[in-house]
C-alpha cells in the first residue's frame, strides 16, 4: 500500500511540476490539457512552502499510521498552538509596521506551520513546558536574531538544538524512520521536487553527496563492511529529511551558488566526523546551527540576489494575453 | 563499547572444535550506561562440558583485571521475571448483586529454551596477534587479544583449535580496523572444580567509551535463522532506545479472551512473531520501561515478580547505587560526572535479528524519556450467579459484544486464524455462563464477521488525510 500511495503522489506532483514550469511557455502541449482548476492549484503551489507543508504532513501521517509512533497528539498540538501564538506576539512587537498587521500575520503562517511540523517530526519530549520553550525559541529567533534584515538560524533547527542543550529533557530519535526503502525513494522524489522548485537542489545534493561519500569511504573502503551496512547508514529517513527539508531553507544558506555548495559540503564533513568518531546522535542538526552564523559573513563577501519565496519570473504580457484568452480568466 | 560473544547464549558466534551444529537462540545481556561508562553483563546458559566452552567478545579497550567480574546468575532470572510481558486478570461484578469481587493475577510466558555447546583452547600467539593481557577471573581464563589483520586472528584461532565460521572474516576485519580488542574466554578447570557447581556464572565487564552499542554481527557469523536478544538496560536518566533501528512499543493493554490464560506463553510468542513480521523485522521492541529506583514505591501495575532490590541492581552493574565498590574512577571521563543521583531507569528491549534485517551492530542512546511502559494483556472473568434483572440482561448483552471484540483482538494480535484457538476454547469451564455468551458460541459468529469484513488499509486513511489537508489549505487560500 505505501508503495502505491507514494507513487500516486509522485506522479501527481511530477505532473504538477511540469505544469508550473511550462505554464508561461505557450508552446507547451501541457497547456492544452489543463483546466482552470489545475491552473489555480499550480499557481497556489508556486509558493514552495505549501508543498513543504503538504509533504511534512504526509510524513507525520506516515509516522503515526504506518510506523506506529506513540500518539503524542498533545505534544503536536502544543507545538502548533504555541508557534502560532508566538508568531502573533512577535509580529505585533517586531513586525514591519508599514504592512497591515493581519496581512503580515497571514503571510507568515505557512512558515510557522513548517516550523511546527519540523518540531513535531523531530523533537521528542515528555514535558510540555519543554515543547512550549522549543516553539517559542523557534519563532522568536526569526524576529530577534537577525542580521541585515535576514534571520540567521533555521528556526526549527535552533529550537531543537537549544531545547536539547538547555533543558536536558528533550531528544531526537534518529532511528524513528527505520530504513524502509519505500520511504527512501518517497523522500527522495518528493524532496527533489520541493528543492527544484526553489532552485536549491544544489544544497541538498552537496550535503548528501559529501556525507554519503564519506560514510562510504569509511565503512566500505576503510573498514571493509559489506554494502548493506552502508546502505543502512544512508537510507535513514532522518538524514534524507534533513537534507531535503532542513538544510535547504533558502533564507539561511549562502546566496552565492559555489559558496553554498562548499558550505553544505563542509556541514556534511563536520557532521560525518562527529557521528563517526564522536558517536554523536543527530549531528547534522547541531552542525547546521553552528554553521549558520557564518552565512551572513559569507554573503557579505560573495554577493548574490536575495531569495524570494515566490519566484519573480512572471509571464510576459504576450504570454499572459495568450493564457487569458485560453482560460478567459486572469489567474496570474 | 562492544560485546559479541562468540559462543554462549548471547549473540554468540561459536568457536567450536566439533563442527558447529550449535545454535544459540535467545541471549540476554544487561547494559548499564551513564555518561561514558558502560557495564555489560552477559548471561551464560552454557550447560555442556565446560571444556568445550569458549567465547570471543570485541571490546573497545584492553580491560584491566578489576574491570572483569563474575556475578550471580540469578540476577537474570529476577530481571526477566520482573519485566516480562504480563497477563492481568479482572473479575466482573454481578450487576444484580451488591457485593464486589476483584482480584488481580499475573502470569508470564515461559522462557525459550536455548541450546548450546562449544569448545576451544587458547594457546600461543602468532605474529600479527598480540596477547594484551591475561587473567583468571572466577572460573574463567581470560585473554585480551589485539590483532593487526583478520587473517592473522583467524589463523591464530584455528591454530589454537577453534573452528571459525567461514564468513566470520566479514566482521573480524571491520572490528580489527575499528581498533577493537578481542576478549577471549574459556573455562579454567581447576577454578571451576573449586566452585563445586555446574553453572558458569555471567561475566561482567566495565569500561569507558563514548560508543554505546552491542556488536551482534559477530554472533551472526554462524547463526542461520533468527536469534532473540533481550537487553535489560539501566540508566540514570531514562529510557534507552536504538538509534539505527526503529523503536516500536509492543502491543499492550489489549483485552483478550479468558482461555488465553492457559497458554499465555504461546500467545505472547505468536504476538511477538506477528508484530515482528508486520513491522518489517528491523526493529527494537520495547517490552518494559519503568523507574526502578530502590526508593520509588510503585514499579509496575501489576508486578509479575519482585522488583529488583538495590542489591540486585548493584550486582547487575548499576554502580551508582549502594556503597560503590567501583572505586577505580581515575580514568573516568564522564561527560556528566557523578551527580550523586540514585535514580535508576530500567528498559527492556527485545530484538529478533538475522543477517538480512540487521546489517549493522546495535547502536543505542540514553534519552531523558521517563515515561512508563509495560507489555500487559487483560483477561476478564464474567460475573457469575443469577443475571435475571434488567441490569443483568444489559450486562449479558455487553458481555457478548466484549467477548467478540476479545476474539477479534486475539486474531489481530497474533495474526493466527481463529480456528487455531478452537482447542483452547474448550479448555475452560463455561458452564456457569449463559450459553449465548460462551466463547464456543461466539467463535463461529466472529469467524463470519472476519470473513465478511475487510478492514480498510491504513494507506487509504493516509491518502485521505493528505487530501483533506491539501483541500483545507486550498479552501483557506480561497481557491476552492
Amino acid at each position: 500500500m505505501p508503495v502505491l500511495i507514494n507513487s500516486i503522489n509522485f506522479y501527481f506532483l511530477l505532473l504538477d511540476y511540469f505544469l508550473t514550469v511550462e505554464m508561461c511557455n505557450p508552446a507547451s502541449p501541457f497547456i492544452l490539457y489543463t483546466n482552470t482548476t489545475v491552473m489555480y492549484v499550480t499557481q497556489f503551489f508556486k509558493d514552495a512552502r505549501y508543498f513543504q507543508i503538504l509533504f511534512q504532513s504526509i510524513f507525520l501521517c506516515y509516522g503515526i499510521l504506518i510506523l506506529h509512533w506513540n500518539n503524542e497528539y498533545l505534544l503536536y498540538a502544543t507545538y502548533f498552538i504555541t508557534s502560532l501564538a508566538a508568531q502573533f506576539i512577535c509580529e505585533w512587537l517586531f513586525g514591519k509596521k508599514t504592512i497591515p498587521f493581519f496581512t503580515r500575520l497571514k503571510n507568515g503562517i505557512p512558515s510557522v506551520l513548517i516550523s511546527s511540523f519540523g518540531l513535531s517530526l523531530l523533537l521528542k519530549t515528555n514535558d510540555l513546558s519543554v515543547a512550549v520553550f522549543a516553539a517559542v525559541v523557534t519563532i522568536a529567533s526569526k524576529y530577534i536574531i537577525r542580521i541585515n534584515g535576514r534571520h540567521i538560524f533555521n528556526p526549527s533547527a535552533l529550537g531543537i538544538v537549544l531545547s536539547i542543550w538547555l533543558t536536558g529533557n528533550a531528544w531526537v530519535s534518529p532511528g524513528q524512520w527505520g530504513s524502509n526503502a519505500v520511504l527512501f525513494f518517497g523522500v527522495l522524489c518528493l524532496g527533489f521536487i520541493v528543492t527544484t522548485r526553489v532552485q536549491k537542489l544544489d544544497t541538498s545534493l552537496a550535503f548528501l553527496g559529501t556525507f554519503a561519500g564519506l560514510v562510504f569511504a569509511r565503512q566500505i573502503i576503510y573498514l571493509d563492511w559489506p554494502m548493506d551496512h552502508f546502505i543502512q547508514s544512508v537510507s535513514t529517513g532522518s538524514l534524507l529529511i534533513f537534507s531535503f527539508f532542513m538544510i535547504t531553507d533558502p533564507k539561511t544558506i549562502p546566496g552565492h551558488k559555489m559558496v553554498r555548495i562548499l558550505w553544505s559540503a563542509a556541514v556534511a564533513a563536520v557532521a560525518f566526523y562527529l557521528s563517526a568518531f564522536k558517536f554523536m546522535n543527530g549531528a547534522p542538526i547541531f552542525v547546521l546551527v553552528l554553521a549558520q552564523p557564518l552565512v551572513p559573513l559569507l554573503d557579505s563577501f560573495f554577493k548574490a540576489n536575495k531569495f524570494e519565496w515566490v519566484p519573480s519570473k512572471a509571464c510576459t504580457p504576450a504570454e499572459k494575453k495568450f493564457l487569458d484568452t485560453v482560460y478567459s480568466r486572469s489567474f496570474m | 563499547m562492544a560485546v559479541s560473544p562468540l559462543l554462549f547464549s548471547f549473540c554468540g558466534f561459536y568457536v567450536s572444535k566439533a563442527d558447529g551444529t550449535l545454535k544459540n537462540k535467545t541471549s540476554q545481556v544487561i547494559l548499564v550506561r551513564d555518561g561514558n561508562r558502560n557495564v555489560i553483563t552477559m548471561y551464560n546458559d552454557f550447560t555442556g562440558d565446560t571444556k568445550d566452552f569458549a567465547m570471543v567478545v570485541p571490546v573497545p579497550v584492553v580491560l584491566r583485571k578489576a574491570d572483569i567480574k563474575v556475578v550471580d546468575q540469578s540476577i537474570f532470572q529476577k530481571l526477566n521475571d520482573y519485566s516480562a510481558p504480563r497477563l492481568v486478570e479482572y473479575y466482573d461484578e454481578n450487576p444484580c448483586n451488591d457485593y464486589k469481587k476483584y482480584k488481580e493475577d499475573m502470569m508470564m510466558p515461559s522462557g525459550t529454551a536455548m541450546e548450546k555447546a562449544l569448545s576451544g583452547k587458547v594457546a600461543g600467539a602468532r605474529s600479527s596477534v598480540k596477547i594484551e593481557a591475561q587473567y583468571i577471573v572466577g572460573e574463567y581464563d581470560i585473554l585480551i587479544l589485539s590483532a593487526r589483520e583478520s587473517s592473522g586472528l583467524k589463523t591464530w584461532l584455528l591454530a589454537n583449535g577453534y573452528k571459525i565460521p567461514a564468513n566470520a572474516e566479514e566482521v573480524l576485519d571491520p572490528y580489527i580496523k575499528s581498533n577493537l580488542k578481542f576478549f577471549v574466554v574459556k573455562v579454567n578447570e581447576k577454578e571451576k572444580q573449586k566452585l563445586n557447581s555446574n553453572f558458569l556464572r555471567p561475566i561482567q565487564i566495565s569500561f569507558n567509551s563514548p560508543k554505546f552499542m552491542l556488536p551482534i554481527r559477530l554472533g551472526m557469523a554462524n547463526a542461520d535463522g533468527d536469534q532473540d536478544l533481550i537487553v535489560y538496560a539501566f540508566t540514570r536518566k531514562g529510557r534507552v532506545e536504538s538509534t539505527n533501528y526503529r523503536n516500536v512499543n509492543i502491543a499492550s493493554n489489549n483485552k483478550i479472551p479468558l482461555f488465553v490464560q492457559k497458554n499465555f506463553g504461546a500467545f505472547y510468542a505468536n504476538l511477538f512473531t506477528n508484530q515482528w513480521i508486520k513491522e518489517d523485522k528491523s526493529v527494537a521492541f520495547l517490552e518494559y520501561s519503568w523507574n526502578v529506583t530502590p526508593v520509588n514505591p510503585m514499579k509496575c501495575d501489576p508486578c509479575v515478580g519482585n522488583p529488583p532490590t538495590e542489591q540486585d541492581l548493584v550486582q547487575g552493574g548499576v554502580w551508582w547505587l549502594g556503597n560503590k565498590d567501583w572505586t577505580d574512577y581515575s580514568d573516568v571521563d564522564n561527560e556528566e560526572p557523578d551527580n550523586g543521583s540514585t535514580n535508576v531507569h530500567f528498559t527492556r528491549l527485545h530484538f529478533r535479528y538475522n543477517r538480512e534485517s540487521f546489517p549493522q551492530d546495535l547502536m543505542f542512546q540514553v534519552t531523558p524519556n521517563t515515561e512508563n511502559y509495560q507489555a500487559r494483556y487483560i483477561i476478564t472473568h464474567p460475573a457469575s450467579g443469577d443475571l435475571n434483572c434488567d441490569a443483568g440482561k444489559k450486562y449479558l448483552h455487553d458481555l457478548k459484544q466484549r467477548r467478540k471484540k476479545e476474539l477479534m483482538e486475539l486474531t489481530f494480535l497474533t495474526g493466527t486464524n481463529i480456528n487455531n484457538w478452537q482447542d483452547d476454547v474448550t479448555t475452560i469451564n463455561e458452564s456457569e455462563i449463559d450459553a449465548t455468551a460462551r466463547y464456543t458460541a461466539l467463535m463461529p459468529q466472529v469467524k463470519a464477521d472476519i470473513e465478511n469484513n475487510e478492514t480498510a488499509p491504513a494507506g487509504i486513511i493516509l491518502l485521505g488525510a493528505a487530501m483533506l489537508g491539501a483541500a483545507g489549505l486550498m479552501r483557506w487560500k480561497g481557491i476552492i
